[in-house]
Parts: C-alpha cells; sequence; structure tokens
C-alpha cells in the first residue's frame, strides 16, 4: 500500500509547475511573470489571501469526506450530492427559525446539515455492505438526484420567490463571521481545521477509528477480530456524508447567505481530486487542497495582469493528477535504473 | 564431481531494519536437488529471491554457468534457465490454467496466440514429469497441489533447467507432498537442478543430495543428505537443541467448556459440508481433529467462530447456545480462533505488529479507556507480547506484511493464546513454521491447556496431533468417522479412519 512522502509530493508539485512553465512559454507568455502573478493573485492582499480562504475550505472538507470512506473501502463520488443536501438543510433551518441565539443557531444549521447528509450518505453505504452494490454507480446517480431535489426545494416549498431559484435569507444568527474582509472567507476555516484535527484524532486515538481503518484494510480479519464490517462500513459513510454537508452548510452560512440552485460548480468533484493525489492520506489532504486553492484563485490574477488563460491552471492541475499517479512509476523506474548501473560496474 | 551451475558468495541483502542475508553462500550443482533450510526469517526466501533477479543484493556476486553477475533482473534470470516457484503462488485466479502458463511467453503464429501449440508443450511437461493438470480449468476451481503442478509447469515452460521451489509442501497434504516428490525426483533424472526450501526436516533428508543451513541470515552449514540427521540439522537451523514430539502432557480435566451438537454447515460448492458433526472438550484438555485437508475441518473452524452458517445443530461455548452469532459475540463467551488462513484471516497485512497483536484487546482497558487508545500501553502491550514469542524482528511497527512465514504466524498465535480464553481453537497452528518456532506453539498449547483451557487442534499434521492431543477425533467427507484416546491411538488407526475405513457409513 502507497504512503505518501512530504517529499515526494513537493517534487511533484513543482514538476508539475515547471511543465506548466514550458507550457506558457509555448503560448508566447512570460512564465516567470506569470507565476509571479498568480502568486501575487492568491497570496498579496487580504482580499487575496481570503480568496484562497474562501476556496480552501470546501475542497478541504469534501476531499476530507471522499478520505474517510476511502478508509472503509468506498469509492465515494457522491460528496457533490451530499454537498448540495448539507447546503440546503443549513438553509432551511437558517431562515426557518428565528429569535435564536447564534451559539444555539449555528451548530443547530450544522447539526440539521450534517444528518441530512450522514443519511444520506448511509444509503450507498448500506447498499454496498449489504447487498454489495456497486457503490461507484449508486453515488454518481444519487447525486443527480440530490441536486434535482434541492432544485425542486428551492423552486417550490423553500422558494425566496425572488427573480433566481433561492431560498430566503438566513437569519443574521446562523451567519458565520467574516474575517479578512472584504473577502468572504469566514471562521468556517476554524471549524473546518477543527474537523480536519478531530477526524484524524478519531481515527487514529479511539477505538471507532481504529475499526474503519482497519474494515477498509482487511474485511476478513475484522470479521475474525470481532469488527463488524458491515455496520461499520456504514457508519464510515454516515461520517463522510456528514463531512460533506458540513462543507454545504458553510458555504451557505458563511458566503452566500441563502442556498442558490446550482451553487457548486462540481467542488466535491476537486475534492476528490486532492484526496486522491493525497493517497487519501488524512495528513496530506489540507496541503493538497490548499495548492489547488491556491492555484484556482491565483489563476484569476495571472490571466487579468498578465493574459495568460486562466484554463492553463486546470491544465496544470491536470498534469499534476497525472504526474501524482505516476509516482509509483517514479519509484519502479529508479529500482530499475539501480539494476542496470549495477550491471554497469560489472 | 558435476559442474557447477550456481556460485552465490558474499550476497548482503538489507531491508530497512533488518539484514535479511548477510555473507550468504550458495552453490548448485547439475542435476542434484539441494534443499535450503533455516528458521523463519532466515533469509532463505530472500537469498532465492536475489537468485531470481527479485531484489538487487547490496553486495556479493552470482555466478551462473561460469559468468559472474553482481546482480541479475527476473527477465535475465529465466534468460538463464533460472524459474521460482514462490511461497505465495502467483497466479492470476480469474485465467484458465493454459492462460497462465502462457503469459507473457505466448507462442504465437500469424499474430495470434498460438493454443495447439502450448497445448502440446504442456502435455508434454505433464507426461514427461507427472505433472498432471486440466488446461481449461480456472486456477480459483482447481486444489492448492494442482496449483503448484500449474506453477512447476510454468517455469518449466519458460526454459528453465534451475527449478527454485519455495516452500513447496507447506501447503499440500501428505498424499499430495509424496507426488510432488515423484515429480522432482523425475525432473532429476531429466537432468534439471533444484533447490528446494522447506521446513519438514523428514522430506529434506529424504529427497536432498545436499543441505545448506541458514540462521540468522549467514550461511551455517552445507552438507551432504546422506551423512546427517534430523536432529542434527535442527540443531544446526536452531543453534541448540530442539525437542519436538513426546506425547501428550498430564493435566487434570475440568467440565465441559464446547460442545458442539451435530451441525450442519454449507461449504463453497456443497450445500452440507458438514453432515452432523459432534463433539465435545473439557476444560484441561486437547481435542484432536485428524483428516487429510478438504474433509471439512475449514467449515468446522469458521462455523464455531461465527464466521459460517450453521444450518442445523448446537454449537455451546461456556453454557450458552453461541451459533450463529457474531464473531464478537462468541469471543466474549470466551473463545480464541487462530485461523488456518493467516495472511488472509488472522492478519492485517497493511498494518503494524502492534496493532495486529493488539486487534482483540485495543477497546478494553488498560489498552484503552473511554473509547481513546492508549498508544503507549499498546507499545508496552504488543513489546512484550514479540519478547515472550521471540517474534523477530522485534519491532511493534514493523508492517505485518514484512514478517516472515512463520513470525506471522507466531503473532497470530500470541495474539490468540495471550487471551487465556476458555475454549483455543487453533487451526493448522504450525502450517509452514519452522522447528524453533513449532517447538514454541507446541508449547503454548499445552501451557494453555495446563491453565486450563479445551483446546480443539485442527491439524493435517499426523504427528503433531499423535504428540499433543488427548483424544483424537478423525474426519471424514464432513462427518467424525471415529473418536479414540490417544494412549489407543496409532498412525495406523488414523490413517484408516482418515480414509473412511472402519465406519459403517
Ligand atoms: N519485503 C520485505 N520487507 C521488509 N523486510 C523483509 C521483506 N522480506 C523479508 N524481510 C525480512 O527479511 C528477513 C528474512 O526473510 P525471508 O522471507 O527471507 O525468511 P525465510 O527464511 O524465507 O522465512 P520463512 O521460512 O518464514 O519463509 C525476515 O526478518 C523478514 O522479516
Ligand atoms: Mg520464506
Amino acid at each position: 500500500m502507497y504512503k505518501t512522502s512530504w517529499g515526494s509530493t513537493l517534487m511533484t508539485i513543482i514538476l508539475s509547475l515547471a511543465l506548466g512553465a514550458g507550457a506558457i512559454l509555448l503560448l508566447g507568455y512570460d512564465p516567470i511573470e506569470a507565476y509571479y502573478q498568480l502568486f501575487r493573485g492568491a497570496f498579496v492582499g487580504k482580499f487575496n489571501i481570503g480568496g484562497v480562504m474562501e476556496r480552501f475550505v470546501p475542497l478541504m472538507l469534501t476531499a476530507l469526506a471522499f478520505a474517510v470512506s476511502a478508509k472503509v473501502a468506498v469509492f465515494n463520488v457522491g460528496v457533490e450530492g451530499e454537498l448540495y443536501l448539507g447546503a440546503i438543510a443549513a438553509a432551511w433551518a437558517g431562515y426557518a427559525f428565528t429569535g435564536l441565539h447564534p451559539l444555539v443557531h449555528i451548530p443547530l444549521c450544522f447539526a440539521v446539515a450534517m444528518v441530512a447528509s450522514g443519511a444520506w450518505g448511509a444509503i450507498p453505504g448500506a447498499l454496498k455492505a449489504y447487498w454489495k452494490v456497486n457503490e461507484v454507480c449508486v453515488t454518481i446517480l444519487m447525486n443527480y438526484v440530490a441536486i434535482y431535489f434541492t432544485s425542486y426545494l428551492v423552486g417550490n416549498p423553500f422558494s425566496a420567490r425572488a427573480s433566481i431559484p433561492r431560498t430566503p435569507t438566513i437569519e443574521e444568527s446562523a451567519r458565520l463571521l467574516r474575517i479578512l474582509r472584504p473577502s468572504r472567507a469566514n471562521i468556517g476555516l476554524f471549524v473546518a481545521l477543527g474537523v480536519l484535527v478531530l477526524v484524524w484524532w478519531m481515527l487514529y486515538h479511539t477505538n471507532w477509528g481504529y475499526k474503519l481503518r482497519h474494515v477498509g484494510q482487511n474485511p476478513f480479519f475484522s470479521e475474525y477480530v470481532g469488527i463488524p464490517p458491515k455496520k461499520v462500513m456504514i457508519w464510515g459513510m454516515i461520517l463522510s456524508g456528514a463531512i460533506g454537508g458540513l462543507a454545504g452548510a458553510i458555504e451557505v452560512m458563511g458566503i452566500h447567505g441563502h442556498f442558490l440552485d446550482n451553487f457548486s460548480p462540481g467542488i466535491a468533484f476537486d475534492g476528490m481530486l486532492a484526496s486522491l493525489i493525497a493517497k487519501n492520506d488524512i495528513r496530506m489532504v489540507p496541503v493538497l487542497s490548499l495548492f489547488l486553492a491556491v492555484l484556482k484563485t491565483g489563476a484569476l490574477g495571472m490571466e487579468r495582469f498578465t493574459g495568460v488563460p486562466k484554463t492553463l491552471i486546470d491544465t496544470i492541475i491536470a498534469v499534476f493528477i497525472l504526474l501524482a499517479a505516476m509516482e509509483g512509476l517514479f519509484a519502479y523506474s529508479r529500482r530499475r535504473s539501480a539494476r542496470s548501473s549495477g550491471e554497469e560496474a560489472a | 564431481m558435476s559442474r557447477i551451475l550456481i556460485e552465490m558468495k558474499g550476497i548482503c541483502k538489507e531491508f530497512p531494519g533488518v539484514k535479511a542475508v548477510q555473507d550468504g553462500l550458495f552453490s548448485l550443482e547439475e542435476g542434484e536437488i539441494h534443499s535450503l533450510i533455516g528458521e523463519n526469517g532466515a533469509g532463505k526466501s530472500t537469498l532465492m529471491k536475489v537468485l531470481y533477479g527479485m531484489y538487487v543484493p547490496e553486495e556479493g556476486s552470482i555466478a551462473v554457468k561460469g559468468e559472474t553477475y553482481p546482480s541479475l533482473t527476473p527477465k535475465q534470470a529465466i534468460g538463464l534457465g533460472i524459474g521460482m516457484v514462490h511461497q505465495e503462488f502467483m497466479l492470476v485466479r480469474e485465467m484458465t490454467v493454459l492462460e497462465n502458463i502462457i503469459l507473457g511467453f505466448e507462442p504465437r503464429r500469424g499474430g495470434r496466440i498460438d493454443r495447439r501449440a502450448a497445448l502440446e508443450k504442456i502435455e508434454y511437461y505433464a507426461d514427461t514429469y507427472g505433472l498432471r493438470v486440466h488446461p481449461d480449468k480456472k486456477v480459483e476451481e482447481i486444489s492448492v497441489g494442482e496449483a503448484q503442478r500449474v506453477e512447476i509447469i510454468k517455469t518449466l515452460y519458460r526454459g528453465a533447467e534451475i527449478l527454485v521451489l519455495d516452500e513447496p509442501t507447506a501447503v499440500l497434504t501428505p498424499q499430495e507432498a509424496e507426488q510432488l516428490f515423484c515429480i522432482l525426483r523425475s525432473m532429476k533424472e531429466g537432468g534439471k537442478s533444484i533447490v528446494f526450501i522447506s521446513h519438514k526436516l523428514q522430506e529434506v533428508l529424504a529427497i536432498s543430495d545436499r543441505i545448506t543451513v541458514m540462521r540468522g541470515g549467514k550461511h551455517i552449514a552445507t552438507v551432504a543428505g546422506s551423512s546427517t540427521s534430523a536432529p542434527e540439522l535442527a540443531r544446526l537451523m536452531v543453534g541448540r537443541e530442539v525437542f519436538l514430539g513426546g506425547s501428550p502432557v498430564p493435566a487434570a480435566k475440568g467440565d465441559v467448556a464446547l460442545s458442539v451438537e451435530n451441525i450442519f454447515v454449507p461449504g463453497e460448492k456443497e450445500l452440507s459440508k458438514l453432515r452432523g458433526v459432534s463433539f465435545s472438550v473439557r476444560k484441561g484438555e486437547i481435542l484432536g481433529i485428524a483428516g487429510v485437508n478438504g474433509n471439512g475441518q475449514s467449515e468446522l473452524a469458521e462455523a464455531i467462530a461465527g464466521l459460517r452458517q450453521v444450518q442445523r445443530g448446537r454449537v455451546v461455548l461456556g453454557g450458552a447456545e453461541v451459533q450463529n452469532m457474531p464473531p464478537r459475540r462468541i469471543r466474549e463467551h470466551g473463545l480464541s480462533h487462530i485461523p488456518e488462513d493467516r495472511n488472509q484471516r488472522g492478519l492485517d497485512r497493511f498494518s503494524d505488529v502492534k496493532e495486529n497483536l493488539a486487534a482483540c484487546s485495543v477497546s478494553e482497558p488498560p489498552l484503552s479507556s473511554l473509547g481513546v487508545i492508549r498508544w503507549g500501553k499498546v507499545r508496552e502491550f504488543a513489546e512484550g507480547l514479540i519478547r515472550s514469542y521471540d517474534i523477530r524482528p522485534a519491532g511493534a511497527d514493523i508492517e505485518a506484511s514484512g514478517l516472515s512465514g512463520g513470525n506471522a504466524q507466531k503473532v497470530v498465535v500470541a495474539r490468540e493464546v495471550s487471551r487465556k480464553a476458555e475454549v483455543l481453537l487453533a487451526s493448522q497452528p504450525t502450517r509452514g513454521v519452522d522447528i524453533g518456532s513449532i517447538e514454541t506453539i507446541r508449547n503454548e498449547l499445552n501451557r494453555a491447556k495446563e491453565a486450563g483451557a479445551a483446546v480443539v487442534l485442527i491439524s493435517s499434521d499426523l504427528e503433531e496431533i499423535l504428540s499433543l492431543s488427548d483424544r483424537i477425533a478423525v474426519m471424514f467427507e464432513g462427518r467424525i468417522t471415529g473418536e479414540v484416546d490417544s494412549s489407543e491411538a496409532d498412525e495406523e488407526k488414523l490413517g484408516l479412519l482418515m480414509t473412511g475405513g472402519g465406519t459403517h457409513v
């Protein structure tokens, strides 16, 4: 089984940026200037740093959701649907309850979102655990169900009757405090980081996490030592769903203030990529999520000041993913070259 | 003296934290059967994998037919006529026997695979050496013995003149092993040279021209097969006198701890693999269950442990009916279980040794409190077991997949025996384990019995059954065909029961 290492991840990052530089050069721009603007666009000024954080939070939480499901050997493509359900549940709880203290209202919204999306995540988990139904197909299809269901809700029972399909604005008491104004970054960042640490701690320092990890690694062994693999698999999916839902809730409560139809441009799929590159290693999830967030945010600045199209960044991300996937290949060819150099010495 | 084919000198191969082979020495003459023996983790597999080009040694030289190389690649090795049958088979289960054999070396005619040519070649080997296989069956449908013959044909097919067999008999029944020896002898007569790795000294003595002993990664001695004896080999391997065999130790018997009453259990392919099995075991007693593999022993163990559905009948453990309970509940009622398949069931190979050792106790104090694991205590617990069961290399953080076969088994035994449960169910506890460790494991079973546990010992090794059991039940085709007291049992009587004789069914 693969383990990630900081060194190899850093190498992959550098290499993909270098290949990107080659592409920029080919397009007839100056790569140094482009990257300079990219990093300025991501790091200079409160607005830009806030922009990175804005993207980082949902990316990291959805990556975490994916990584958790991977720990119980479920390939959960359904985080996007969970994000939508969590978002609309939080929006509903945000406008339907009034007159609450923020310290009550905010946790309430989180809880409603996490219960809704956790229950949603349990469905593919149970189908896989008890009936061996392929979770990839189920979760892909369930994404459509979830997203269209939220479309229905914002169009009808939850509609704000505004010109665009959205819910009413949530109460002030359900809003997450903004930081780094004028950006839309908010204290959801700390919630997300807290959840990350908590999940890591649960996985590696509690009995519950011990069960979760072993069920994913070897269900036969788990069953034999007395861990019920099917139940644990479902719990893993509930946790994964709940984290996905929390990501949606933070989007609504911290950024938009309401649920907007089709608000996510596939955030959870970027999250899934981040987790896959991290080889589902929880400690690497924030690092890679941050890297993707920086690239995506900085791309705007790069385009504005140098004219390099920001879609190029998506190319770099794709290259990055390819390289990360090829890491095994590098390790293999290193072994090979060690061997052949040995032969030459003879 | 005949020509020397292989001469390995000064081989060193290290893994992180382990010197697997140090100054390794090995030579092979043309047309000989040369056995390589040593304790678990002595470096036998590693040394042979160096020869087959799977590992690059840090030091040393390998001379093959007069040419010297610092290291080989598998491709070179195959080109030089070296073939290896690994300890863990490397066949693709979903493919047919034929496809497995020709994989990567397909004979072609006009861009297509020439099945006819492949079949002819396979038949040639089958006839010459008595290697009977079914080319069109899928690998998952054939027995272990046949899978092994497939592996041997595969190497011959690739043109092997030198065959390395890594513990080929560990997974075979005595009958299958006998067949294998016939095959090896006829291959030897056909001019092939064979390296044979085994833990069973009787086999080694019966078949070898020369024997090389390794210990702790080092070459200890190379002796002629005709001029040595089992005790001498054991002493060379372990570095001290080893005492195996003997007869069951007396211990005070108590109440019945486990009774199995007329159970029916389905198998993989049959509806009822077990048909009305009954027996009971008292505290302070070892019940041996003998039989040729595949007569329902695996299903029996899994049924008792809750890993397989019981259709009919009762399993009474510590006064409660436990059939069809989840494994956790059965463990709570007082069962420890050493499973037959250590790689899948017994160990989580991707976790480290301490997580494997603690798997059954991690959720209880003192290893955890309020659901939080206390890793310090877990480490202490694991290191204690590593010391008392002499698990090597002695590291709590080593991944289980890096352990040699016997040490992996010691991890399983340590975890299960240290629970001090009322009933200990041990399935093939010493399969593929070296004699030093066999001694340790058998002593542990006796100690558990003396401490008052009821032990069920399922083994296809008659010698093991005879030297440990107070009573012996024999299984044949899903039934118990007889039960004898150890004082009246001998190999002949058991052998008769094992083949279905002596009963009126
Ligand atoms: N891939 C590996 N990674 C790390 N350590 C390894 C690896 N393979 C073997 N070792 C270690 O090297 C030593 C020698 O192992 P090896 O498998 O050669 O023993 P062996 O003599 O074949 O034992 P057995 O009889 O149990 O098969 C052991 O200590 C083992 O733990
Ligand atoms: Mg070995």
